[in-house]
């Protein structure tokens, strides 16, 4: 009895997260743009100092910039990036009003310099917005139906969705600690809250992959179903011919093809697939089998991925309820 | 090309090797890698890790973080080609050791030490405070580099978002204590005469006070107190952070710049390359990784096969591929794809690097494309492949 996976488009927040090089803006990218697709009113949330999520659902030679005000890129879909003092700014306006000494501190380059020494502040206040625009309501109605979240890389992933904790339990009483304790209870809330982790089926992200959800499920207590395992090469042979490199290999070499390279090139070729595609699923097991958790494939795409088209064809392996491996 | 900007030079010459370049794109075998032919050139070579893959590290012999280099065994590194005066040896930063042995270092008394260490501040430091992971890491470079028993230092830098913050973590440290703020803090009535700093610091007040009765934490007290204790160590401190960034930046190192083909991180590479031309520092080369390469050359198809002779093609590999109950028809189909799909890497490689490329030998840096193998490199065999690659003896067309 195969198992059947949740729906990704039946949360309110979805943070995406994974080692760098992962792809983990891609899957953010398709996962929005799906969801827009579906209907829902989708806000994509950049975290950290680039905007890369935005530039792919909206290729062109002039990257387009969000910033913290946020942009509507196509129908239903949003983006923004949350800049951390924006955020302490708009925070703390709404804290103690006096928005213009805020702002006219928060610009001073060495209170810039005082804060950045700070630890934890960052990421509370960016989660912090988060549950804001979680929140978020307009005329009763939530304002978004999904928020995907291009969260920092794993091991900064961590800290990262760790901070309201940590906070709630040095904090005693306080705005900040109720506060604090809002975004724990968003994170922890396993109807409305995924993380999905993005790996690569490759050495040192799949160990990376089982150390983060090891490490989630002893600390975070936010909600994991799969994990999404990423530029997986497909099987290249049809069946009954798992060593077609080999027949090409064995051919003469003075094999004249019309309009194709020789028989060498074409075994080379076929070899090489077939090395990622064994290398690839051997890891995409071993993180199933690691994490205990189900692994959906999303295949490497021989033309990269550009823009909404790539997208929209990673993100129908991305939403398929039937996981591909593990599960086992 | 100029013999500076041959990778074999670099190895045999410099004393110090930087490998910078944004996670997954395989940094940390690639210093291995340089660091395993400089030991086969006969220099005694350390290398510097932040976070290798475990079979790498086993295979390097660090288990566990250690702040000394573990030497490998010579008749392992014999086997490679490591002549007798060469030897390799590899350690895996502990960074907040790192930094309290610095603290520890500047600190002219015990007390002093141990306000600073169990300051809350401080202890943030080690993960927080101006790129402190980065700086320790080139502390450590730098004291490697003082050693007159290590010829050459290979360092493999931390992942970050800002993939060259350790070269200014130096410099945001001095300007941090420099800082008026700072000043403010210390000497709060030498400052409260000037004007423009009560303004200041009236507003600065007020906000921390806010931040105060929201968090409940006593966050100025602990900020004046690491201050206060830091400033008795800093002008060794500052001393010492200004040689380890003139060793860095001058003649002695050189910076290697790692990059995937794909297109995040081709920009990604791009954005680097700047920062490195406007902090000064000269790129010896770059190193593409895990690219595609045309198997034997030539000239890199558009189609397999060509459009309008797809039936001859067939039918021919068809024939060729005959044997009895194998259905040679989709074999062929399969082979023509993965050559097709195989060709449209290679052209998207090409297309991603060419760019970078180009600037990178514009300035003189040397360009090597290191393909992408069937397995992961996970063992001093694997290295000394990867090495071929980066040093030559492989390097196509």
């Amino acid at each position: 009895m195969p198992l059947e996976l949740a729906s990704l488009l039946d949360r309110r927040l979805v943070i995406v997260t994974g080692k760098g090089g992962t792809g983990k803006t891609t899957v953010a990218g398709a996962l929005a743009l799906a969801a827009a697709g579906a209907g829902r009113r989708v806000l994509v949330v950049e975290v950290g100092p680039e905007e890369n999520v935005p530039p792919l659902l909206v290729p062109g030679p002039q990257p387009v910039r969000v910033g913290y005000e946020g942009r509507e890129l196509r129908k239903g879909l949003r983006a923004m990036r949350i800049d951390p003092y924006e955020a302490l700014a708009e925070y703390l306006g709404l804290q103690i009003g006096l928005r213009g000494v805020v702002r006219r501190v928060l610009a001073n380059r060495a209170f810039r310099q005082l804060m950045d020494a700070a630890p934890g502040w960052r990421e509370l206040i960016t989660l912090g917005k988060i549950w804001h625009l979680e929140q978020a309501r307009d005329a009763g109605a939530p304002r978004f139906d999904l928020v995907v979240v291009d969260a920092p890389a794993t091991g900064h992933g961590l800290t990262f969705l760790d901070v309201p904790r940590v906070v709630g339990s040095a904090v005693r009483a306080g705005p900040l600690r109720r506060h604090a304790g809002w975004v724990e209870a968003l994170i922890r809330d396993r109807e409305r809250t995924l993380l999905l982790p993005v790996a690569l089926a490759e050495e040192l992200p799949a160990r990376e992959t089982t150390e983060l959800v090891a490490r989630l499920r002893q600390s975070v207590g936010v909600s994991v179903d799969r994990i999404v395992v990423n530029a997986v090469t497909r099987e290249p042979f049809p069946p009954g011919a798992a060593d077609l490199d080999a027949r090409l290999a064995r051919l003469p070499a003075d094999l004249a093809i019309p309009g194709a390279p020789p028989p060498a090139v074409l075994a080379a070729c076929a070899a090489h697939l077939r090395g990622r595609c064994a290398l690839n699923g051997r890891w995409a097991r071993e993180i199933a089998a690691s994490t205990g958790l189900p692994v959906v494939l999303l295949p490497r795409l021989a033309r990269g991925v550009h823009g909404p088209d790539e997208l929209a064809e990673l993100a129908a392996a991305l939403l398929a309820r039937r996981p591909l491996a593990g599960a086992a | 090309m100029n013999a500076s900007a041959d990778p074999v030079q670099l190895v045999r010459s410099r004393r110090i090797l930087v490998c910078v370049g944004t996670g997954g794109v395989g940094k940390t075998t690639l210093a291995a890698s340089f660091a395993l032919q400089g030991a086969r050139l006969g220099r005694r070579t350390a290398v510097l890790t932040i976070d290798p893959a475990r079979r790498l590290a086993d295979a390097l012999g660090v288990h566990e973080l250690g702040n000394q280099p573990t030497v490998l065994p010579r008749a392992r590194l014999a086997a490679l080609g490591v002549p007798e005066s060469g030897s390799l040896s590899a350690l895996m930063l502990d960074m907040k050791r790192t930094f309290d042995d610095l603290v520890t270092r500047f600190t002219d008394s015990a007390e002093a030490r141990e306000r600073i260490l169990g300051n809350r501040i401080y202890q943030h430091v080690s993960d927080a405070l101006a790129g402190s992971a980065e700086y320790s890491a080139m502390e450590k470079v730098f004291e490697l580099s003082e050693r007159d028993d290590l010829d050459l230092i290979v360092v493999d830098t931390p992942p970050s978002q800002h993939a060259l913050d350790f070269l200014d973590a130096p410099r945001r440290l001095l300007e941090f204590l420099d800082s008026r703020l700072v000043q403010v803090l210390l000497h709060p009535a030498f400052a409260a005469g000037r004007f423009g700093f009560r303004l200041f610091q009236r507003g600065t007040e007020r906000v921390l006070h806010v931040i105060e009765r929201i968090s409940g934490v006593s966050f100025l007290e602990d900020i004046s107190e690491f201050l206060l204790a830091f400033e008795g160590m800093s002008e060794g401190f500052r001393e010492r952070a200004r040689r380890v960034e003139a060793r860095l930046t001058g003649p002695d190192a050189a910076f290697v710049l790692a990059a995937g083909p794909a297109r995040e991180s081709i920009r990604h590479a791009l954005g680097l390359l700047e920062r490195l031309d406007s902090a000064g520092v000269p790129l010896a080369g770059v190193v593409v990784n895990r690219t595609h390469r045309w198997p034997g050359g030539g000239p890199t198809p558009d189609c397999v096969p060509e459009p309008g002779r797809e039936a001859e093609a067939l039918a021919t590999l068809a024939a060729a591929l005959a044997a009895p109950g194998f259905d040679s028809a989709a074999a062929a189909r399969a082979a023509f794809a993965a050559a097709d799909g195989y060709a449209a890497w290679v052209r998207a490689d090409a297309e991603a690097t060419a760019e970078l490329a180009a600037r990178v030998e514009r300035r003189g840096g040397f360009v090597r494309r290191v393909p992408e193998l069937a397995g992961d490199v996970h063992d001093l065999e694997g290295l000394a492949l990867l090495a071929e690659w980066l040093f030559g003896a492989r390097e196509g067309p």
